[in-house]
């Protein structure tokens, strides 16, 4: 929960550009549709985890 | 001052990483970006906790009613949180849905306080020689 999560996405998103890159350059779009989703579904998670804990802090400290 | 530049360095870090990868993947950058808000708000957690934590023991003092207190807690939370998510609104290119959010948080403010107006009212009116 630092700024490691940062780079992590930025990572991943580096990640599957040259993974979509690579699958779209030999033909093979679908796939590489599916490894963009893949993506974007895996760091999806990561920022909604986050966000929940966000408010499940901002709950306590505001008593709602 | 120990977290001020833990917030700075987080900022710039954001920053440069969505700078990075905005022109590869321009949706990672709204993620990162997202990230770092949430990251620094969780940075400032710590603080209001204390200084609401203050805020309470000088309410204490004061013999008003703890529930008065309570609503008002709330509404900074209300607001600190629609700030939030209307800023997002924003830097994501949804500025009018932003707008709708603060409108959304005006009115549910207004719900909140509509206790704390009617006891002013019912003050005044003990006050006043009917």
């Amino acid at each position: 929960m630092e700024v490691e999560i940062i780079f992590k996405i930025a990572s991943i998103g580096i990640l599957t550009a040259v993974v979509s890159q690579i699958l779209k350059n030999s033909g093979k779009e679908d796939i590489s549709t599916l490894a963009t989703l893949a993506g974007v579904v895996v760091v999806l998670v990561m920022v909604i985890n986050l966000i929940a804990d966000l408010f499940d802090t901002i709950k306590t400290i505001f008593n709602f | 001052m120990d977290s001020l530049y833990k917030i700075v360095g987080i900022a710039l870090v954001t920053v440069i990483a969505t700078l990075i990868v905005r022109p590869v993947r321009p949706d990672f950058a709204v993620f990162i970006s997202v990230v770092g808000g949430v990251i620094i708000l969780f940075l400032l957690a710590g603080y209001i906790a204390d200084i609401f934590d203050i805020f309470s023991k000088i309410f204490t003092f004061t013999n008003v009613n703890a529930s008065l207190y309570k609503i008002i807690l709330k509404i900074i939370g209300v607001g600190y949180l629609v700030e939030f998510t209307a800023s997002l609104c924003a830097d994501t290119g949804n500025g009018s849905l932003g707008d709708k959010v603060l409108l959304g948080g005006k009115i549910v403010i207004l719900v909140m306080a509509l206790p704390i107006i009617t006891s002013i009212l019912e003050i005044v009116m003990e006050l006043l020689p009917v």
